[in-house]
Parts: structure tokens; C-alpha cells; sequence
């Protein structure tokens, strides 16, 4: 599963898990969306609130093949749930510390902050965890168990 | 105060003679010719020598052996005892070879944690097991029973009866502070006939705990010997009065070492300051002084507060 | 509870390499309370270790199971036909989990993947500390409801030592209340100091681990 790393060959499959409460409501989410970079292969998803993110669920989604996650939370005075993105914070901590000692890289996985954010400022964020995660190279997980 | 044992110690004590003692640190290492020294320059300062049980849970010559070597240099050693690294057999058993080495004196003490490690700066051994099958009250029981009623903890009996003068730790400003006075007395009762404290530089808060001693008759009924440890750099004040339980330093003190030309000097000179204050507590019997890894300080300290030559006593 | 602590990855990796097939398993009881052996540990540690077993190499397959409690035989038993499908067993249970699988499937090595180490109380959440030591001779109300045994670095019986940090901490760990100074403290309030006067004898420590492997016999309950 020798995966060229280091070349311009890789392209990232970086994930975007958004809560809903960040985004502007003007953003259509129903638009397609897609990186015309070229940098990054880019997939969006959006969460009722960070909170919902676990630990589990984002080593899953490593285990998948996915080389990097970018999860957008709400300013933490911000949350309409109170403490959704303080828990999401922690539980990204603990996604990075595990991936530290299973070897593959605490920065694949980081959290920013945002609101009333459009499909460009999503974009940005995406962008530079795919920078990030070039340097690590692609997950060893990929071409499947 | 009845004389049981007969050590030196407990005849000046009970001549009413304010007493010396100092500490002995001993090696880390097998080589008896490091105590052998520290005798020969501390020979005839004081009336007995505190020979420290793996201080700081860091690993030295034992207690016992340091306590023989400076027998055999003709002076008359405090064997220390923590609770820490040996269980009530093997305690009984060292106090009993004690004795017959000629060792009457103990300190018991529960001693410092093995994550102690010398504060850090060694490794130590903080994996080691947590023996503390006793704490230091009930090692004061036991030795008392092994001297007063010739028995063992557990009622097997010893023949003939051992023969120690018992010695006890106080930290009297450490937190719980009301509940000190009331372990001091629990000591007593225990067996304790004279106490070392821990290291003294506040006076004022020292003689307040000590006059309550006193008023309820502690002080008669034990021998109290503020422990002093003579100062070397502003940086160890500060380093105590913030890091050792029960040690409190005034800010002035440590102003004055800080602002020394000759911090060795003004160190000696505090340490008699101290010597000197604390003999003026009534219930203060004598005095503990130590200089940790330097030893060499203290025939000047107590050469210079006017403790020499020590009493001559009719035997011994 | 009795509560365990997570082995780190790399420790694991090493006991599991050389194994293809291994089945990880959970216990829902006093491992899942303190967040580390329960169902939501074993959804963590299986992707976990098959990406680190990855990295390493040598890529492994995890099968899971997380069980009502591993203590129990009627429990253990439930793995039985999932046994013969795998080469090892890794356990995140108690010691007394690992081992009640170690003993019912000899066949395979079993694996502990925690460390167990206190009985505790979760005194708020992500804070567990201890509170018994299973010395076998508990007096608790002579100590006004607090553990000397299990809380006192140095297990005084007649306490405190003059090791009590200036904020009432024990010396030995700067965020640990010197239990001591809360017994005096209860004491004190109760108006019952008098009974700290009292010299606790040595403590007969044989009803404990320190008499010999435990083994306790019910004859009421024997079939």
C-alpha cells in the first residue's frame, strides 16, 4: 500500500464537520460544493451541534482512509447549548493524543471557531488542515482493512 | 524525669544542663571512613549525634551502621528509625541488634515518602513499596514496651529488656496547628522522653506553640530540643519556608542572608541568634542544630553561642 | 468502583503484534464508570489500535464485544463461540475480568489492556480518587468517615504527620487533601478531638492482602 507522499500527487480527502450554528444563513448547503483548487478532495458534513462529535466517530472516520478533519465549533461563550463546544474541544484533545500515540499525527485533526461562516471562510479552514496534513502524508489506512 | 538508660543524652537532660545535638548525615556509600572524619571534627560539640535513617527516602549507610561507626569513635550516636522502609519485625529486630551494638538512643520518626527522592534532585527509588506497617506513635509504644516491660508488639516476650532513651519528632507550625499540641501529648504518652523539632526561624511563632506546651505541663514531662538548621543562602530560606511543611521563615531573615557580603558568616551568626532565642523558652531544654552536608559549620556555631565545652558528667 | 487506567498504545501494540485475529473486550461495569474499559472505550480502542497496528505494520483484525460485567462466569461464558475465531483476547477489564477470561479460555493468551490500580469514587467528572484500601479492618468511624489507610501517603493511623502542606495538602502530592487534617477537622467540629488522643495500636493488616492470597467462604451461600 506504498502511497506517494511526498510528490503532488496526493491529494487529501479532508473532511469538514460543521456545526449548523456556524454557518450563515445565507450559505445554501444544499449548493454544491466543491474545491475548485484542486488542493484537497473535500467533504462537508454539518452537525446539529459539535457536541455531537465523539471521540469513536472521529476515529472511525480515520479508519476509513480520510487523511485529515477539520471540525468547526461555536465561539465557546457561543454555544446555544451551552458547553456543545467546550465537550467537542475536549473530545478533539483526546482524538489528537490518540493519534499521537497511534502514530499517525495529532495534527490531522483540529478544531476552529467561527460563526455566520460562507462556503469560502469553509474553504479556508479545509484548506489549511490539507496543508497541514500534506506533510504527514497520506493515512496508512487507505486502500481499505 | 526518672534516669531509665543512662545515656549521656538523658544524664545532662536530667542534670537540667541545656543539651547539644547535631546531625550526622551518612554516606552514599559502604565507606566508614566519611563518618570517621565527620567524628573527628565534631568530637566533644555536643552530647549526642543524630544519625539519619535514609533521609528523604534516598538510600545511605544505615542509621544503625553510621550509629556503630561513631560508637566507635567514642561518641554517643541517636539512632534514627522511620516507619517507611521496614515493618515491626524488622524494626524490633534492628532495635534489638542496636543494643547489643551499644546504641541506647532512638528517634522515631514515620519518615519522608519514597516519591521524596532528595526533593527531586537524585532518582531515588519512588517505585519501591510503601511499607509503613507502623507509624512513629506506635513505634514509640513499642519501644517503650520492649524497655519498660521487656515485650514485643504482639506480647512475645524479650529477655533481658531493652534499653533505649526515646526520642520523638514535633512539627509544631505545620497544619493542623491547634492539633499539635495535642500529638506532642499523644507522643508522651506514648513513650517519648525528649523531641527534636523541626527546623526553627520564626521565635515569636515557636515560643507561642511551646508556652502552650508548656502551660499544660508538656514540657516537664518531655524534653524539648528546637531543631535549628543553619542557614547557607537566601535562596534555601526561601526554598524551605515555601517547600517544607512546618518550617516558617521571617521575610526579614531572609532579607539579611540575601543582602550578606559573607553568607557563611551570617549564617553561623543567625544560627547562634537562634541557639541563643530559643533558650530563653521556658520548657526549652536544649537545642538540635544541623547544617546539612556541611557538618563543619557547626563546632563554630555552637563554639560561638557558648556551648563548649559540654558538662563532664561523673560516669561515662 | 474499582478503577483502571489506560495502558498507552504503543504498550499494546507491542503485547499484539504477531497476532492476526483478536477479539477486544469491554466490561459495562466499573471499567465503563471510569471511562475506560466500558462500550464507549472499546467504539475508541478498536479503531485505535487497527490503525496503530497499521502503522506498525502489522495489520490486525479486531473483533469486539463489551459484556455485562467480565466477573462473572454466566457473562464470560458469552464469548465462548467467538473464541475459536480469534488467536488472542484483549481484555479492558479489571484484573479480575482478565483473568476470569484467562482462566475460562486457557487456549489463548489473554491480554490486560488497563491497568487496574484503586478502589475510588468519581468525586466529579474525569476526577476518580481512592477511598479504600480492602485493608480488612475498617474503623471507618473512628476517623470520622475518612480513610486513613487509602488516603494517607503513609497510612498513619495516628496522623497527621508533619508532612501537611501550609493549604492543608499532603506533601507527597500537592492536590491531595492531607486526610489527616480532615479527620482533625471533623473532629474539631463534632466537638470529639478528645477521641484523637486515643493511640491506635498497630494494625493487623493479616485480614488483608498482607495474610496470604484472600479467600473468603461462605458456607450459607455453598450449594
Amino acid at each position: 500500500m506504498d502511497q506517494d507522499t511526498r510528490t503532488g500527487s496526493f491529494k487529501p480527502e479532508i473532511v469538514v464537520l460543521c456545526c449548523q450554528h456556524c454557518i450563515s444563513p445565507k450559505f445554501d448547503l444544499k449548493s454544491n460544493i466543491t474545491d475548485a483548487s484542486g488542493l484537497m478532495k473535500l467533504r462537508l458534513e454539518v452537525m446539529p451541534c459539535s457536541s455531537k462529535v465523539e471521540t469513536a466517530h472521529l476515529l472511525k472516520i480515520f479508519e476509513q482512509g480520510v487523511d485529515g478533519i477539520e471540525v468547526v465549533v461555536c465561539p465557546v461563550n457561543q454555544c446555544r447549548f451551552l458547553v456543545g463546544s467546550a465537550r467537542a474541544k475536549k473530545r478533539i484533545e483526546y482524538a489528537r493524543s490518540l493519534l499521537d500515540q497511534i502514530g499517525m499525527g495529532a495534527d490531522r485533526i483540529g478544531m476552529d471557531q467561527g460563526k455566520g461562516l460562507k462556503f469560502p471562510q469553509l474553504l479556508e479552514l479545509a484548506s489549511k488542515r490539507a496543508k497541514t496534513v500534506l506533510s504527514l502524508g497520506p493515512n496508512p489506512m487507505k486502500g481499505g482493512k | 524525669m526518672s534516669v531509665k538508660v543512662e545515656t549521656r543524652l538523658e544524664q545532662v537532660l536530667a542534670n537540667g544542663q541545656f543539651a547539644v545535638t547535631v546531625e550526622v548525615g551518612p554516606p552514599r556509600g559502604p565507606d566508614p571512613e566519611m563518618i570517621q572524619k565527620k567524628a573527628a571534627y565534631l568530637h566533644g560539640i555536643a552530647d549526642a549525634y543524630n544519625v539519619t535513617d535514609n533521609q528523604t527516602a534516598v538510600v545511605r549507610m544505615s542509621s544503625i551502621a553510621g550509629s556503630k561507626i561513631l560508637l566507635d569513635q567514642g561518641i554517643e550516636p541517636v539512632m534514627q528509625v522511620v516507619c517507611r522502609d521496614r515493618n515491626r519485625i524488622a524494626i524490633q529486630s534492628d532495635l534489638l541488634g542496636a543494643n547489643a551494638l551499644g546504641i541506647r538512643n532512638c528517634l522515631c520518626l514515620s519518615g519522608d515518602h519514597q516519591s521524596a527522592s532528595a526533593g527531586g534532585k537524585l532518582n531515588g527509588h519512588p517505585g519501591a513499596k510503601n511499607v509503613y506497617d507502623i507509624d512513629s506513635i506506635q513505634l514509640l509504644s513499642i519501644v517503650k514496651g520492649l524497655r519498660d516491660d521487656a515485650v514485643q508488639d504482639g506480647g512475645d516476650s524479650i529477655s533481658p529488656a531493652a534499653s533505649f532513651f526515646i526520642g520523638a519528632a514535633w512539627t509544631p507550625l505545620a497544619v493542623p496547628e491547634d492539633f499539635r499540641i495535642m500529638r506532642l501529648a499523644k507522643k508522651i504518652k506514648a513513650g517519648a522522653d525528649f523531641i527534636q523539632t523541626q527546623a526553627v526561624y520564626d521565635i515569636a511563632r515557636f515560643a507561642e506553640v511551646v508556652k502552650k506546651a508548656h502551660e499544660q505541663g508538656l514540657t516537664e514531662q518531655v524534653a524539648i530540643l528546637p531543631g535549628i538548621i543553619v542557614p547557607r543562602s537566601a535562596g534555601m530560606l526561601k526554598y524551605m519556608n515555601a517547600n517544607v511543611p512546618g518550617i516558617e521563615v521571617p521575610d526579614k531573615m531572609i532579607s539579611r542572608m540575601k543582602s550578606a557580603s559573607d553568607p557563611r558568616a551570617e549564617g553561623i551568626k543567625v544560627a547562634v541568634e537562634l541557639v541563643n532565642a530559643v533558650r530563653e523558652i521556658p520548657g526549652v531544654r536544649g537545642v538540635h542544630l544541623q547544617a546539612i552536608e556541611a557538618e563543619e559549620l557547626l563546632p563554630e556555631v555552637i563554639e560561638t553561642a557558648g556551648l563548649l565545652p559540654r558538662p563532664k558528667l561523673e560516669e561515662n | 468502583m474499582i478503577v483502571a487506567e489506560q495502558k498507552p498504545i504503543l504498550e499494546l501494540v507491542n503485547k499484539l503484534r504477531g497476532h492476526k485475529n483478536v477479539l477486544l473486550i469491554g466490561c459495562a461495569t466499573c471499567v465503563a464508570e471510569c471511562a475506560v474499559g466500558g462500550e464507549r472505550e472499546v467504539e475508541i480502542l478498536a479503531p485505535a489500535l487497527r490503525m496503530a497496528m497499521q502503522v506498525d505494520g502489522n495489520p490486525i483484525q479486531i473483533r469486539t464485544k463489551t459484556l455485562e460485567r467480565q466477573c462473572e462466569w454466566e457473562f464470560v461464558e458469552e464469548i465462548s463461540d467467538i473464541i475459536p475465531q480469534v488467536d488472542a483476547v484483549l481484555s479492558i477489564a479489571c484484573g479480575i475480568g482478565v483473568q476470569a477470561v484467562a482462566e475460562r479460555f486457557s487456549e489463548i493468551p489473554v491480554y490486560p489492556g488497563v491497568n487496574t490500580t484503586a478502589l475510588a469514587i468519581r468525586e466529579e467528572p474525569g476526577l476518580w480518587t481512592v477511598r479504600c484500601a480492602a485493608c480488612g479492618d475498617c474503623i471507618l468511624d473512628e476517623t470520622g468517615g475518612f480513610c486513613p489507610v487509602a488516603r494517607c501517603a503513609k497510612s498513619l493511623m495516628n496522623g497527621p504527620c508533619g508532612g501537611t502542606r501550609k493549604d492543608g495538602k499532603c506533601e507527597v502530592d500537592e492536590n491531595v487533601d492531607c486526610v489527616w487534617r480532615l479527620i482533625v477537622e471533623k473532629a474539631q467540629s463534632r466537638g470529639t478531638l478528645e477521641t484523637l488522643m486515643k493511640i491506635r495500636k498497630t494494625k493487623d493488616w493479616s485480614n488483608s492482602r498482607h495474610g496470604g492470597p484472600k479467600r473468603i467462604v461462605r458456607e450459607d451461600l455453598q450449594t
